[in-house]
């Protein structure tokens, strides 16, 4: 089926600096970035396809998954796999770390029916940009010739540049984050009250007077510090930087993780378990 | 060698004669006991192809050099045959004083072979009609008792269940239906005494070994076995995703809450056991209804397998359903992960009269245990049930190589579900223990790769040695290099030189050896694997959504195991390092082209 207008989410990095899988980040009311992303996109498009390596299971989507072939590459080969895998004449690309995405900005950018970025202080947003179908035969031969920036895709297309200080783009909807910081100012600029739900679990839970508590988003450090005085918890669960051996932390029943530097999202349910499974 | 007393007791029920064979030093140095003894006992005992329920199918109690030493969890021993239920090589492991006194009588194991002509009891040497027929194994036991200490078989052992159990103490051998076997000889019970003391070259020192490991096994790292017992996995797991539900169709239960120990703390009776010689005490012990006597003993395994697998949520039920099974002698995993499968048959319209999810089980485990109507159908197992209805039911049975799955979700646990489809036991948690690096930072739990192999190798290791030895899987933690620890303890208790790694070659010996046992039995490459359910369908909901395990992703996981393992591409063992098996052991290994499940 032909389709006019495309939205791709690009979410095949590896989030290292932010230690956990941008995706899977919590943002608000249950739902994961991943699928705040593509909701906001999705009334603006004919289709989303979201392009990720194969080491990434993803929610239930209203989205099309496309496998990064070679997500070693960087984002240019995810952007060509998009690209490939639609039929759309126009697409427009962001990352999965654009919560403040909106509907209105997505359907402005594609209805210039051009390749277009916006261009703020001199940095391009290739990541928060339209471009044309045509656009994968482009990247393939930039890879070939060793040219890996989605930019140089956009100028080989000749885009058009955006300034970022046109009103209609003083929103700034591309801002991302790469850190547990970053992420976390971003969260307590939408919500300053955001909170995240943490409940022990076996020997944690015979410590604790209340196993079930809700406490303000943080990293995990401090999350676990503010329930710990919260439930009056008879027993320790820090040592050093990591989670005690004899516990393990479970962030949105996902990651399973001991590093106190995590960053732990609004609504996210964390469970601290014991390290011993099994028998 | 001390710590062996170098011989067997053969006892043939045909004959009603019993006899003392040795067992070369050679062969203890190289499998310790346990498992690896009993393994090769097995081997040696009985010709390639045989039938698991025939009267020459040997049935293998094996003690260890650790029996009788004072060492924290050592009571063990192991029963080892080839399973009714994969045909395969199976051992499964009980701790018990039937240990202590067993390896009194001055032997290393007992192998029995033949069969009786009527029900009848072993009894320290003597074999008589028993009136113990159609009791349980513990009314068996309260009636034998004064004699020695018993291992006996329930209701379903004797009707041939292909998940029967062995028990003693309480305890149950309860993998692989080994009690079938054993019913197959009509042989209710074995019991044994003796007075003999095993020779230990230095006491002293292992006395001061084993007073440390105790210690230690006090300590942080068993805390949870100690406090809350394998009972606390259910909450976590279903937490994580890995809490398998309603034959395995999801990994999250909405129930879950209710069967959780850590509230029923609050709500029944509870009080801890231990096994003999063990200062862990994770034995969990809980009324069976609020305003009871804590009178039900209760693991992970059988709560969730009598629970969430089969959509049960009244933990009173559970409870209940836990205890028939140790009644009747039914492997509790095997037992609710069987009558999970026939309920989603049943849903399908593919198994007529089947039960459904949230049933009462106890009418259906009664009919399974005495083969009635449709148990009859469901004692055979799931794979065998599966194969009658069809290719579609066989890719939902929850099974591996016949043995039915236990309570890890393979899409949520990668690591566990290479460790599942590559065990010689089939779908085993005990024999690989992998689960355990999914439980930390060490691999992405969700995505196998190469370090999940290496886990996995490394954990086949570890439960080689700990099955061996034998001491229980739960003092691993309070062991530092299991590896140099065991080698410090074989070396006070031989009196020989035990290096740490001489110790990780004996484990890869009693891995492959299994392995080479079951290629004898007609294993083929495709047995390892996992049921097509796990393969083609991602987690539906809950904590794991999405979690994949591609068929192409576990057979590179498993090529790499088979790497790893020094194994050829389709997992056999060269003919060249089968015959230096063969050699050094003096076995047979060499089978026929067919056999395993398909012909069990």
């Amino acid at each position: 089926m032909s389709v006019a207008r495309a939205g791709i989410v690009l979410c095949g990095g590896r989030s290292s600096r932010m230690g956990r899988a941008k995706a899977w980040l919590p943002w608000f009311d249950g739902r994961t970035l991943i699928e705040h992303v593509v909701e906001r996109i999705r009334p603006a498009v004919d289709e989303v396809l979201v392009v990720t390596s194969v080491a990434l299971d993803l929610p239930a989507l209203d989205a099309r998954v496309v496998r990064d072939r070679e997500p070693e590459r960087g984002p240019l080969a995810g952007l060509r796999d998009g690209l490939a895998a639609t039929s759309a004449a126009h697409a427009f690309v962001t990352a999965t770390d654009a919560p403040f995405l909106t509907t209105e900005y997505v359907d402005g950018m594609l209805s210039r029916r051009a390749a277009c970025a916006p261009v703020e202080e001199g940095h391009v947003q290739v990541l928060s940009a339209v471009y044309p179908g045509e656009g994968a035969a482009v990247a393939e031969r930039l890879l070939e010739e060793g040219r890996g920036r989605p930019r140089d895709l956009l100028e080989a297309l000749d885009y058009e540049a955006l300034d970022a200080n046109d009103p209609a783009l003083a929103s700034a909807p591309w801002k991302g984050f790469n850190t547990p910081d970053a992420y976390l100012d971003a969260v307590r600029g939408e919500d300053p009250d955001a909170r995240c739900r943490i409940e022990f679990l076996g020997r944690a839970a015979l410590a604790s007077k209340s196993p079930n508590l809700e406490v303000p988003v943080g990293t995990l450090g401090d999350v676990l510090a503010q329930a710990a005085r919260a439930c009056d918890l008879d027993l320790d669960l820090v040592e050093g930087e990591q989670v005690a051996r004899g516990h393990l932390v479970s962030l949105g029943g996902r990651d399973l993780v001991r590093d106190l530097s995590l960053p732990v999202g609004p609504d996210e349910r964390i469970s601290v378990l014991d390290a011993q499974a099994g028998g | 060698m001390s710590g062996i007393h170098g011989r067997y007791l053969r006892i043939d029920l045909s004959r009603g004669t019993s006899e003392h064979v040795a067992i070369p030093e050679s062969v203890s140095r190289r499998l310790l006991g346990g498992v690896g003894l009993g393994t090769w006992l097995l081997l040696r005992e009985s010709t390639p192809g045989f039938d698991p329920l025939s009267a020459e199918a040997p049935l293998v109690f094996a003690f260890s050099p650790l029996v009788g030493t004072g060492l924290t969890t050592s009571a063990k021993f192991a029963v080892v045959a080839k399973s009714p239920l994969t045909g395969f090589v199976c051992d499964a492991l009980a701790s018990s004083h039937f240990a202590i006194a067993g390896k009194r009588m001055g032997i290393d194991a007992i192998v029995v072979k033949g069969a009786c002509e009527t029900p009848s009891e072993w009894v320290r040497g003597v074999l008589r009609p028993t009136a113990s027929w159609g009791r349980s194994a513990a009314e068996t036991t309260s009636v034998l008792g004064g004699e020695g200490r018993v291992a006996a078989i329930g209701v379903a052992g004797e009707q041939l269940v292909r998940f029967a159990t062995i028990s003693a103490d309480g305890r149950h051998a309860g993998r692989g239906g080994l009690g079938a076997v054993m019913g197959a000889k009509r042989l209710k019970a074995i019991v044994v005494a003796g007075e003999l003391e095993t020779p230990i070259a230095d006491r002293t020192a292992l006395e001061a070994r084993a007073d440390r490991l105790r210690a230690r096994a006090a300590g942080p790292e068993t805390a949870k076995y100690r406090e809350l017992g394998t009972v606390g996995n259910l909450l976590a797991f279903d937490r994580v995703g890995a809490l398998p539900t309603r034959n395995f169709q999801t990994s999250h239960f909405e129930g879950a809450e209710k069967l959780a120990a850590e509230r029923w703390r609050g709500e029944r009776a509870h009080r801890r056991a231990a096994c003999a010689h063990c200062t862990i005490g994770c034995e969990q012990r809980y009324a069976s209804r609020p305003g009871g006597a804590a009178d039900v003993r209760i693991e992970y395994e059988s709560q969730f397998a009598l629970g969430p697998l089969v959509g049960v949520a009244d933990p009173d039920a559970v409870l209940a359903s836990s205890a028939r099974c140790d009644a009747l002698g039914l492997d509790t995993i095997s037992a609710g992960a069987t009558l999970a499968f026939s309920m989603e048959c049943g849903e399908r319209g593919w198994l007529e009269g089947a039960p459904a999810f949230g049933d009462d089980l106890l009418p259906w485990l009664d009919r399974i245990a005495t083969r009635d109507g449709l148990g009859d159908r469901l004692a055979e197992g799931s794979l065998r049930l599966a194969r009658e209805i069809g290719d579609e039911a066989v890719g939902i049975a929850p099974q591996v190589k016949g043995l039915e799955m236990p309570g890890y979700e393979p899409r949520a646990l990668q690591t566990m579900a290479l460790g599942l489809a590559v065990s010689s036991r089939g779908a085993d948690h005990n024999r690989s223990s992998a689960y355990e690096a999914d439980f930390s930072e060490e691999v992405d739990r969700m995505h196998g790769d190469a370090r999940s192999v290496a886990a996995a190798v490394a954990a086949e290791e570890r439960a080689a040695i700990l099955d061996s030895l034998v001491l229980c899987k739960f003092v691993r933690g309070a062991m530092g290099d299991l590896f140099e620890e065991s080698a410090a303890i074989l070396s006070d208790l031989t009196g020989e030189a035990w290096s740490a790694d001489g110790v990780e070659t004996v484990a890869k010996r009693i891995v492959d050896l299994r392995r080479l046992g079951n290629e004898r039995e007609g294993w083929q490459p495709a047995d390892d694997s996992l049921p097509k359910r796990f393969l083609e369908e991602p987690i539906p909901g809950g904590p794991a959504v999405g979690a994949r395990l591609p068929a192409e992703r576990l057979r590179d996981l498993i090529r790499s195991y088979y790497l790893e393992r020094g194994y050829d591409e389709s997992g056999r063992i060269s003919s060249d390092r089968r015959t230096a098996f063969e050699s050094e052991l003096g076995l047979d290994l060499t089978g026929p082209a067919s056999g395993g499940a398909d012909d069990a």
